[in-house]
């Protein structure tokens, strides 16, 4: 399959922001699944994880305090998110996932 | 045990606070969601809401009667009086202390609230203002109905979220047919459109940024409302004796708890509220023409609501037409189950089943008859109206043609 802009853009990001970043969402999920974060790669997805929806959306709070960026989640859509000024929308299913999606709002909020 | 009718009806709403207004919008499925104008929206997310546009209240109080009663009580007692003149009812000295007043309500007096901690902390105030107290309690609005309408008989508040309104006047129609009381004045109100209590909402992410499409494939969430319906229930032989109009008759009510999930509708715990309250009206599933469901637009509720109906209804669940009213009202939370009680009861009266505004696609898990967008002429001998509110606390009551 054909790299999008977006997969382009995520893989030439700094290697370091990529690593601190996948980190940080391993480290909130495990502290909000009580699941230690060894154990979580980012292939994991959360509804295996076992997480619930209340947990889904603490974990997204959890980012957002963490990185001050706003994550357009709704509980209603829990398998993708809309990225703002941006043309589509990203998958929100496992780890891996979620850190891109991260990296992305901290690129949309820095203007890059 | 005394049979007990509906004699009187009163609406604040999105949608206007006549009955005429009220009803001609839920036919013609006319959504009172729009873009929000009561507030300041600069820090939300959010920019729709059900509100109510018309309203001022000093219209309805004088200057110092309306600094002591919050938003969500001004409805209340706007909506009771509304009732009482449309019942033609006289509150007399002798009446009084048999007449109830129940209202049910989920946030308080919101507004009172939002402004005192902004001056608290957004200004920095020393002091907030004196009467914030007597306006914020969640029992305020159902004092004020008391006093403005010399209520003197059992009166309190109920609050089960978004089923309050629907156990006040569950709770009402006991009272009434037990005896307990001769007159019941019962509904719900709420008023929590404030930037606080949005903020939290969308902290939830249960929010649409679209609109309320209530069991539609595209539906994306509620939408947050406000507005009260208070009615008046009195036994059938009193409303017979003073020649009273009667809109409808209440049958039976029926609650359940989910002991489950904080959030998320239980299909077991919402089908054993309406078995319930079918059993206490003494009728069969194949009896009831119509439901006035719960009916959110989020994905879960109206999934979970169409199995909860199933397994209620077993096969006559095909027959049944079912609509929710939340498309044109939005959701008003401890008012919602107030509303759509009326909603209901004006469907017996006049014999029309209103549709589900804001439908667009079928959606496999939503496989009942939802009256799409149109309303029918049907004959409605029976009908239910039910409410299910977070935290797994439901009620559902039972009606018939008068």
């Amino acid at each position: 399959m054909a790299l999008s802009d977006r997969d382009v853009r995520v893989q030439t990001l700094d290697m370091s922001d990529d690593l601190e970043i996948i980190n940080a969402v391993r480290s909130i999920i495990s502290k909000s699944l009580k699941i230690p974060v060894e154990r979580l790669t980012p292939d994991s997805r959360l509804d295996e994880l076992g997480a619930e929806s209340l947990d889904v959306i603490e974990i997204v709070f959890g980012l957002e305090e963490k990185f001050d960026i706003s994550i357009p989640f709704n509980a209603d859509e829990k398998k993708r998110v809309a990225i703002p000024d941006d043309s589509g929308e990203m998958q929100f299913s496992t780890i891996g996932d979620i850190a891109n999606v991260v990296e992305r709002l901290i690129e949309a909020k820095a203007g890059r | 045990m005394n049979r007990v009718v509906v004699t009187g009806i009163g609406v604040v709403s999105p949608i206007g606070s006549t009955i005429d207004r009220f009803w001609s919008a839920l036919v013609e499925a006319r959504s009172g969601i729009g873009p929000i104008s009561v507030l300041p929206t600069e820090r939300l997310t959010t920019t729709i809401a059900a509100q109510v546009l018309d309203f001022e209240p000093s219209q309805h109080f004088d200057a110092k009667r309306e600094g002591l009663l919050d938003r969500f009580s001004q409805f209340a007692v706007v909506a009771a009086r509304a009732a009482v003149r449309d019942a033609h009812l006289d509150i007399s000295e002798e009446i009084a202390p048999q007449t109830a007043a129940l209202v049910g309500n989920a946030a308080g007096g919101q507004n009172s609230v939002d402004e005192s901690y902004y001056k608290l902390y957004g200004q920095k105030s020393p002091r907030v203002h004196p009467l914030t107290i007597p306006r914020w309690m969640v029992n305020a609005a159902v004092s004020q109905v008391s006093m403005d309408l010399g209520i003197k008989g059992p009166a309190y508040t109920i609050a089960s979220a978004c089923s309050s309104g629907t156990h006040a006047i569950g709770q009402a129609f006991q009272l009434v047919r037990t005896g307990q009381a001769a007159v019941a004045l019962a509904g719900g109100t709420e008023a929590c459109l404030t930037v606080g209590t949005i903020k939290c909402w969308e902290a939830l992410r249960l929010l649409s940024a679209d609109t309320c499409r209530p069991f539609s494939k595209t539906r994306s969430g509620l939408v947050l409302g406000e507005g009260a319906a208070m009615v008046v229930l009195e036994t059938r032989d009193h409303a017979m004796a003073r020649g009273a109009p009667i809109y409808a008759e209440i049958l039976g009510f029926g609650m359940s708890a989910d002991a489950g999930d904080i959030i998320a509708i239980d299909p077991d715990g919402a089908a054993r509220a309406m078995r319930a309250a079918l059993v206490d009206a003494k009728t069969n599933p194949q009896d009831i023409d119509y439901v006035n469901a719960h009916g959110t637009g989020t994905a879960l509720n109206d999934r979970i609501e169409t199995i909860a109906l199933r397994k209620a209804f077993g096969a006559s669940a095909e027959r049944l037409a079912v609509s929710s009213s939340k498309g044109v009202l939005g959701h008003s939370l401890g008012a919602a189950g107030a509303l759509e009680l009326a909603a209901t009861a004006l469907a017996l009266h006049h014999q029309i089943i209103p549709p589900t505004a804001n439908f667009e696609e079928p959606d496999p898990d939503c496989d009942l008859d939802f009256v799409p967008n149109t309303a029918r002429n049907a004959p409605i001998g029976q009908a239910m109206s039910s409410s299910f509110a977070f935290g797994g606390l439901n009620a559902v009551l039972v009606m018939a043609r008068a």
